[in-house]
């Protein structure tokens, strides 16, 4: 399969969607007894129609008048080092977000010292003293926050 | 003359004098490590002045800024890798000086280029701001709206070439401040029925995902084998600046820092900026231009008392307007804001003597900072010996402890790791980042001036054009997006030809 884009036919096409997803639940998200012309969803309603204009005009501008990129998926692309590359920023998002989950059951000290070691093989750290510095550091930052600064974290 | 005598009082206090020289070292630290900037280290250390005095916290976090402006010019220079985008002009002839072994000499030049810039910068701060905030009295909400429209017309000088992609950004911005309860009418915007989003999203946890988180994001395909670059300190000698070359960097030092403090006093620029046209003005007025990008301690000069003459300068639109004009003083003003002073014309009608506290600070800053410099240069050098995997987890180690602190709520965690991946795409799709940020502090002053100027006019929006100020502030705006236009047509038919 070919493909032909650009950063601005990639970022329009998100934010028409986006902005149009957001300015039909204005009715439902912003409930107001104002009679006014000039009310509570006014200014909503500028930043969202502003995106969706602004992002209509950025997908025109990718779409005719800017360089586009060809893309050829066939399954080598699964193994290309272009591919690892997003592929490593998309594994890094996923830890961010099971940190999330993690945070929740387990708190501050433990949620993160796995995100840490999680990190440090990510980057395929060796030396031991890798891990041990930022391990302290998390217990560090939880003693400061909660003796130093009185700021009990979860 | 009672303010500024009151803010001195202020000022003297010893616990300012042990924060700045924290603040300082700290600033040093984050702007000598490549991929951290002096933004950044402002946002994590806004959590650690929440029980501090605002004098105190100001300082400190004014400290960050000087100090990270100049930290940055330590890896330009020695391993030809800016530590933030203000020292870029100075790789030209700071890494070549390395090259030839003089990288003491250089890094000196950059420390009193610095700290000359920094100290007439933070002069110009100290009596232009309160001239300008005299006149801002006069301000009312057709004006204030006025200005924020010229505050996010900013976003023409800082949208990389594509005003779109600005415009978009600054839309994320305002309507991401416009989450939660509507202060006016009482209704809740976009919260989902979710409690946790009525008091809306708090500017220092925006900051934190949409710059530490995506940066540290941007950085998931660091490849710890080829990208970590390391100073050896044994090739910082000890040779000194001579007097002749200190008599020939006068003109360069002067004419930097002037330029520094005009670009850096207007909105949308910055000390890259400053730094860059400094340089530049500075290599066309030589006898000895070919020297230049050789390793010319002039050019060293030059681009350093350009960007640390921007940073007083910067706060004068701010303070004064309540225009932000970069991301650093975005985020600064965001820290006014958390310890309850509204950056804009009444702040130096109500807390004038903090405010006279802080200039006058400033000043102090910039002394600290060459004592700082003088002792600690050869030692700033190791820390390019930290690996990027270690710096990343102890980076997000506080960025999640920060975040956590500010309301005390796990919410918050979950929004800037949102916010960062957001913003990561962002990024990836080159956006800019400071007019989403402009967008978050300018929306609630357009929207809150805006229904109130309506009111005023019983909904005609000939109140914003038939009021001078107005007029004027909405004129430059237009002026500015239309001068952004026609030097991108301009840059597009070169490249063409």
């Amino acid at each position: 399969m070919k493909i032909k884009y650009n950063a601005e036919i990639i970022a329009g096409a998100v934010f028409v969607i986006a902005a149009t997803v957001l300015w039909l639940l204005i009715p439902s998200q912003i409930q107001t007894l104002e009679k006014t012309a000039i009310n509570a969803q006014t200014f909503p309603r500028i930043a969202i129609g502003g995106m969706l204009i602004f992002s209509a005009g950025l997908l025109i501008q990718g779409i005719f008048f800017n360089e586009k990129k060809e893309l050829v998926i066939t399954k080598e692309s699964f193994h290309s080092d272009g591919f690892k590359r997003e592929m490593r920023s998309v594994i890094f998002a996923v830890m961010l977000l099971a940190y999330c989950v993690l945070v929740t059951f387990l708190g501050f000290i433990i949620s993160t010292a796995i995100l840490v070691v999680a990190i440090l093989l990510f980057y395929g750290a060796r030396k031991w003293y890798y891990y041990v510095i930022p391990l302290a550091m998390v217990g560090i930052v939880y003693y400061v926050f909660g003796v130093v600064l009185r700021i009990s974290l979860p | 003359m009672d303010l500024f005598l009151e803010g001195l009082s202020v000022l003297l206090q010893w616990q300012n004098f042990l924060i700045i020289p924290i603040g300082l070292a700290l600033g040093i630290v984050v702007g000598a490590i490549p991929g951290l900037t002096s933004d950044l280290g402002i946002i994590l250390c806004i959590p650690l002045t929440y029980g501090m005095e605002p004098t105190m916290a100001i300082l400190m976090l004014l400290a960050i800024y000087c100090g990270g402006t100049y930290g940055g010019s330590i890896t330009a220079i020695l391993i030809n890798t800016p530590g933030t985008s203000a020292n870029a002009a100075t790789l030209f002839d700071g890494y070549p000086m390395a090259r030839k072994g003089q990288a003491y000499k250089a890094l000196s030049m950059a420390l009193f280029a610095s700290t000359v810039g920094g100290l007439l910068s933070a002069f110009a701060l100290l009596f232009l701001a309160p001239q300008i905030a005299k006149i801002t009295l006069l301000f009312g909400p057709a004006e204030y709206l006025a200005l924020a429209v010229f505050g996010l017309s900013v976003i023409a000088g800082v949208s990389n070439k594509s005003i779109f992609k600005g415009l978009i950004g600054a839309c994320i911005g305002i309507f991401v401040s416009t989450v939660g309860m509507d202060t006016i009418s009482g209704s809740s915007r976009f919260t989902f029925g979710n409690i946790n989003l009525m008091s809306g999203i708090d500017l220092i946890i925006a900051l934190i995902g949409l710059f530490a988180i995506s940066e540290i994001m941007m950085k998931s395909q660091y490849n710890p084998k080829t990208d970590h670059k390391q100073v050896s300190v044994s090739s910082i000698t000890k040779d000194k600046i001579t007097r002749e070359e200190y008599r020939r960097c006068r003109k360069p030092i002067a004419l930097g820092s002037l330029i520094g403090i005009i670009i850096g006093a207007t909105p949308g620029t910055g000390g890259g900026l400053a730094a860059f046209i400094s340089y530049n003005q500075t290599k066309q007025s030589s006898k000895h231009p070919e020297t230049f990008g050789e390793g010319e301690i002039e050019g060293v000069a030059a681009s350093e008392s350009a960007n640390n003459g921007a940073c007083g300068a910067t706060m004068i639109p701010m303070l004064t307007l309540g225009v932000p004009g970069d991301g650093a003083t975005a985020i600064l003003m965001g820290a006014f804001m958390i310890h309850g002073m509204v950056p804009g014309p009444m702040l130096f009608k109500e807390q004038g003597n903090i405010l006279y506290a802080i200039m006058i600070g400033l000043i102090v800053v910039n002394v600290f900072m060459y004592l700082i410099g003088r002792v600690f240069t050869r030692l700033y050098a190791h820390i390019t010996r930290i690996p990027y995997e270690i710096l990343s987890c102890i980076v997000l180690t506080f960025c999640i402890a920060g975040s956590y602190s500010t309301n005390n709520r796990l919410y918050d965690i979950y929004i800037i790791l949102i916010f960062g991946i957001i913003a990561y795409f962002l990024r990836r799709m080159d956006f800019q980042l400071v007019p989403v940020l402009l967008g978050i502090v300018l929306g609630p002053l357009a929207e809150d001036n805006f229904r109130r100027a309506m009111l005023l006019s019983d909904g005609s929006l000939s109140i914003f054009v038939t009021r001078p100020i107005s007029l004027l502030f909405l004129a430059v705006a237009v002026g500015s997006l239309a001068l952004f236009a026609w030097r991108n047509h301009k840059d597009k038919v070169k490249a063409r030809m």
